[in-house]
């Protein structure tokens, strides 16, 4: 068996866009006014009355081959071995290159701090035993935490019977958040992250 | 480090793992399999495990369980109780920023005596004494007097469970007003006609199908994320979930099927499918001839003039699609209905919701697994005695009299009827209750706020600067639910009673104090032999014994228990379904009678009142239904008894709101929704929510909009009968052509900077982060909204608003 590998699984079938997560997220990382880690993106597509609002909960990938590892000038940007990527806000210039790379838009310069900052998979929980602050309090259980190589997890489970989707399979980074059961309108286009509006 | 399997980590033993945590890669190794969800919380800096206390959240009155996590004295995190049986460790956005209510910069933490004119904003700090000595001295002359009733209480969110009747009824007072009407009386009302209860539970993860008027699941509901993580795994389950909304709501959008509906014709489509079903010979003979009033031939024959193309033409949902959601309904046993304010927050709210729970009784579906249940709760028992009497003297705006059937008043009436002489008023004291925000024809709710002729003495319990504490004479800082004590149920999702406990997070911050405090305070310096009912200790030793009602919960320990894990059921219980159908003990039956109806048994008590305990069902004594507040037969009441007699229909019937028979072409209803990520009128200073949801532009439909040579985020004016007002239109597909809706809880002209979408300095560095400023705070409509009551329910109308749109 190999290294674990953390990943998530969202299941759209049961995400009803309630915005738990965001809020769970500001609350266990104190993230300021003015940015989010984690968002539910909502669109909606077609004509009356047969028209549809999509969600569609974003954050940082932790991608295997994350981008924002690649261009940071000063190494503050790391990946662990269980595949969670991280930043040491020490090292941390404030450069923005990383925010420039992600094509998710999941990194963002704290407005306190005025470093770069993101989701961090909770990692203070994880090394705790703990599942991240989004997947504890999703009501509808739409998020799934857990090790992409042990078949046994749930997570696992998941990914091998249904048919997952990433964000941007394009770009080759080889992204860790599966969408079960996506619409194709709400994956594609516009902002995929939060923004201002 | 090294790659190591799973299974090669474990062969290393103890002395392996030992070496691993030293070297700080453990979890990284081995956390997949120990990863756990919730009961626990550690700091990010420290790493340290933080204390949890468990408690209950009311930041809106579902009840879920929560974990309030403390550091250093502070509440650092608040998250869902895994052990609350309702919410099961999950909490939505609402209940985690209960700590941005806790912290609020701008909270009342002293006691507040108005210096300037009412309403001006000028305050002066008071101490605690001077405060209560003051309102006292004012509540004895009132009492002195020798017209208690003239002091009111009027209260927002409570759950004293009657702890403020013991004062009221203590001081001599009946004029206790409650929020309920501008909530969902009618549809309490319209059960409690029918089947006696207020509530119903809708066993969705049991069910095949979900048929919903007028409710976002998703987004609001008396008993929200518990019902809608619930509707979910039903949906999981294969559960088919059918949406009526004026809008597409997030529920209707998560629905397998969404139709648009006219206002106010949600019984009528409910009464065609009644029809249909009927007709098809798919309703359950057996239970309506058995369990309800009225026999099932005579009720084919009563809903044969509901036709599916009658039920179109009002509607606009057409006959097909009515006649086929029927039959799927009717086959897919389980199945439910699911109502709420989209159907009753009408002027035929309670008939809508008498038409819409007959189709639970027409297939059987009542008490059943998957099905429309009766509510399960705990039992807690009030404080101690002595208790007080309800005193005689009545009171027109706690029971107006044109309104009898309205079991839950009509709250919206106060301040008109205040205004009208209907009852003299010398001290109105709310509860955090915002009426000048909250109620319909809020100029009006200002004006008679601030009229000192018709409000003498204004004092408002309040831990924020709300619309209408802000016309108060003197405020007294509530403490937060996050600093109170108060044993609590609700409507158990599980279908197992269960009992949970709010107990303190945190001290109160300043000098706020918990209401019930306040009450004892209040009553010893009023005297006169009030101070007695209050006489016996500290609020948690009370608890302690109103808790023991629930026989295992006093062998589990008790309050005791309840501190540790936050709520308490029986573990061992299975649900209970069709209660109604249980035989009744020969104990219960002794000295009971047969009524004249020729099922319902009756017992006479000590002063003579009779009371239904049970039904003769085939000759054999049952449980029955309850009978609640109107005191109904213990049957499911397809006839309404009480209704005729006060000249209402007695047979669920199509009831239309009359001001939409006479609309002009270019007029549209005005409707109002709520957002996950608000409440009606008490969360809109919670940072972390008004970030997400701090406007609420117009819902308009695209062609409603093109007509009118409006665009997405123009300016448009609104015109009601009493007033108009200018906000900014979203265009947008999901709504009906001939409805514009706005979201509750935006637009506030007071509560605080953050709710007015105001950047400023505090000791939180997030106000210096407002960035939506420029988007402004929306604007709430209910100035446009005029005061109305559904004749049988009660409940005020706020979806039945004629308006017309114009670009501003």
């Amino acid at each position: 068996m190999a290294q674990v590998k953390y990943g998530m699984v969202v299941d759209l079938r049961k995400c009803y866009g309630c915005h738990a997560c965001s809020v769970a997220c500001k609350s266990e990382n104190g993230v300021p006014l003015g940015v989010f880690r984690t968002w539910v993106k909502q669109v909606e597509k077609g004509k009356y009355p047969e028209v549809r609002r999509y969600f569609l909960p974003r954050l940082c990938n932790h991608c295997d081959e994350a981008i924002c590892v690649k261009v940071c000038p000063v190494q503050a940007t790391y990946k662990r071995e269980d595949g969670t990527v991280l930043i040491n806000y020490d090292k941390c210039i404030g450069c923005g290159y990383c925010i420039a790379a992600c094509p998710y838009q999941a990194r963002y310069i704290d407005p306190v701090r005025k470093v770069a900052d993101k989701c961090t998979f909770c990692a203070h929980r994880v090394d705790q035993g703990l599942v991240p602050a989004c997947v504890n309090t999703c009501p509808a259980q739409a998020r799934v935490f857990g090790d992409l190589n042990d078949p046994q997890s749930e997570i696992a489970k998941l990914v091998a019977t249904n048919a997952v989707q990433v964000l941007r399979p394009e770009t080759g980074l080889r992204p860790n958040i599966f969408y079960i059961s996506p619409d194709v309108n709400a994956m594609k286009g516009g902002e995929l992250a939060w923004s201002r509006r | 480090m090294v790659e190591l399997s799973r299974r090669s980590f474990l062969k290393l033993g103890a002395a392996g793992a030992a070496l691993l945590t030293l070297q700080g890669s453990f979890s990284s190794l081995t956390a997949a399999k120990e990863l756990t969800a919730g009961g626990k919380s550690v700091s990010p800096r420290t790493k340290k495990e933080r204390q949890g206390i468990p408690s209950v959240c009311l930041q809106c009155v579902s009840g879920c369980g929560i974990i309030g996590y403390v550091e250093d004295g502070r509440i650092v995190k608040i998250e869902g109780n895994p052990e609350h049986p309702n919410n099961r460790g999950r909490l939505c956005a609402k209940g985690q920023a209960g700590i941005n209510n806790e912290y609020d910069p701008e909270r009342i933490l002293y006691p507040m005596k108005r210096v300037g004119a009412r309403g001006e904003g000028k305050w002066k700090r008071i101490s605690r004494e001077e405060a209560y000595s003051e309102v006292a001295a004012r509540l004895r002359e009132v009492r002195d007097l020798g017209r208690p009733e003239e002091f009111a209480f009027h209260y927002g969110r409570n759950r004293l469970q009657d702890y403020e009747k013991r004062f009221m009824y203590a001081f001599g007072s009946p004029t206790i007003l409650d929020h309920t009407a501008i909530c969902e009386a009618s549809k309490k009302v319209g059960q409690e006609l029918t089947w006696g209860t207020d509530v119903d539970i809708n066993d969705a993860p049991n069910s095949r199908y979900l048929l919903n008027f007028g409710c976002s699941i998703f987004e609001a509901h008396v008993i929200h994320n518990s019902f809608a993580q619930r509707v979910v795994e039903g949906q999981m389950n294969g559960a088919r979930l059918v949406t009526f909304d004026v809008r597409l709501s997030n529920t209707a959008a998560r629905s397998n099927e969404w139709f648009p509906i006219k206002p106010g014709t949600d019984g009528l489509v409910a009464l065609a499918m009644a029809n249909v079903i009927m007709r098809e010979g798919l309703y359950d003979k057996e239970f309506l001839d058995t369990w309800t009033n009225y026999p099932s031939d005579k009720l084919a024959q009563h809903l044969k003039q509901f036709t599916p193309e009658m039920a179109e033409k009002e509607s606009g949902v057409p006959a097909a699609d009515i006649r086929r959601i029927a039959i799927e309904f009717a086959t897919a046993r389980p199945a439910t209905t699911v109502s709420y304010r989209g159907a009753c927050s009408h002027e035929n709210g309670a008939m809508n919701e008498r038409c819409i729970i007959l189709l639970n009784a027409i297939t059987g579906n009542v008490d059943v697994k998957g099905g429309f249940c009766l509510p399960r709760s705990g039992k807690t028992k009030g404080a101690p005695d002595p208790k007080p009497e309800k005193p005689s003297v009545k009171s027109v705006l706690a029971s107006p009299p044109d309104y009898p059937l309205a079991s839950h008043a009509a709250n919206q009436l106060v301040l008109p009827m205040i205004k009208a002489g209907k009852q003299k008023i010398k001290v109105y004291m709310t509860y955090w209750y915002n009426p000048a925000y909250s109620l319909p024809d809020t100029d009006l709710a200002m004006e008679v706020l601030k009229d000192e002729r018709l409000i003498p003495y204004f004092v408002a319990i309040d831990a924020y600067m709300s619309e209408a504490t802000a016309l108060a004479d003197i405020i007294l800082p509530d403490s937060t639910y996050l600093e109170r004590w108060d044993p609590e149920t609700a409507g158990a999702y599980s279908l197992v009673p269960y009992v949970a406990l709010r107990q303190p997070v945190v001290p109160p911050l300043g000098e706020a104090v918990p209401v019930r405090d306040m009450f004892g305070e209040l009553a010893r310096r009023i005297g006169g032999g009030m101070e007695k009912y209050f006489d016996f200790g500290a609020t948690e030793d009370y608890i302690r014994v109103a808790v023991l009602e629930n026989k295992g919960l006093a062998e589990a320990g008790g309050l005791e228990y309840l501190k540790k894990h936050g709520a308490w059921y029986d573990k061992s219980k299975k649900p209970d379904y069709k209660s109604y159908a249980k035989p009744l003990k020969p104990e219960e039956l002794a000295g009971a009678t047969v009524d004249a109806n020729g099922y319902s048994i009756v017992k006479t008590d000590k002063k003579g009142k009779k009371q239904v305990v049970g039904v003769m069902v085939d000759g054999k004594p049952c449980k029955g239904f309850p009978t609640g507040k109107h005191g109904i037969s213990g049957k499911f009441e397809i006839y309404s008894k009480k209704m005729e007699e006060k000249g209402f229909p007695a047979l669920p019937t199509y009831v239309p709101v009359a001001a939409h028979r006479k609309m002009k072409d270019d007029e549209l209803i005005l409707t109002t929704f709520k957002v996950s990520t608000q409440t009606q009128s008490r969360t809109a200073n919670c940072k972390w929510l008004t970030e997400i949801s701090h406007d609420n532009p117009l819902w308009i439909h695209p062609r409603t909009a093109a007509a009118r040579g409006i665009k997405d985020g123009d300016t448009v004016k609104v015109v009601s009968r009493l007033k108009s007002a200018v906000t900014r239109a979203r265009v947008t597909e999901g709504i009906h052509p001939g409805v514009v809706a706005f979201a509750m809880g935006s637009g506030h002209w007071e509560y605080g900077r953050v709710a007015g979408a105001k950047n400023f300095k505090s000791a939180d560095r997030d106000t210096e982060l407002i960035w939506w400023e420029k988007h402004g705070n929306g604007v709430h409509l209910n100035s446009l909204i005029p005061v109305a009551a559904d004749p049988v329910g009660g409940g005020q109308p706020y979806m039945d608003t004629v308006v017309t749109v114009t670009r501003a």
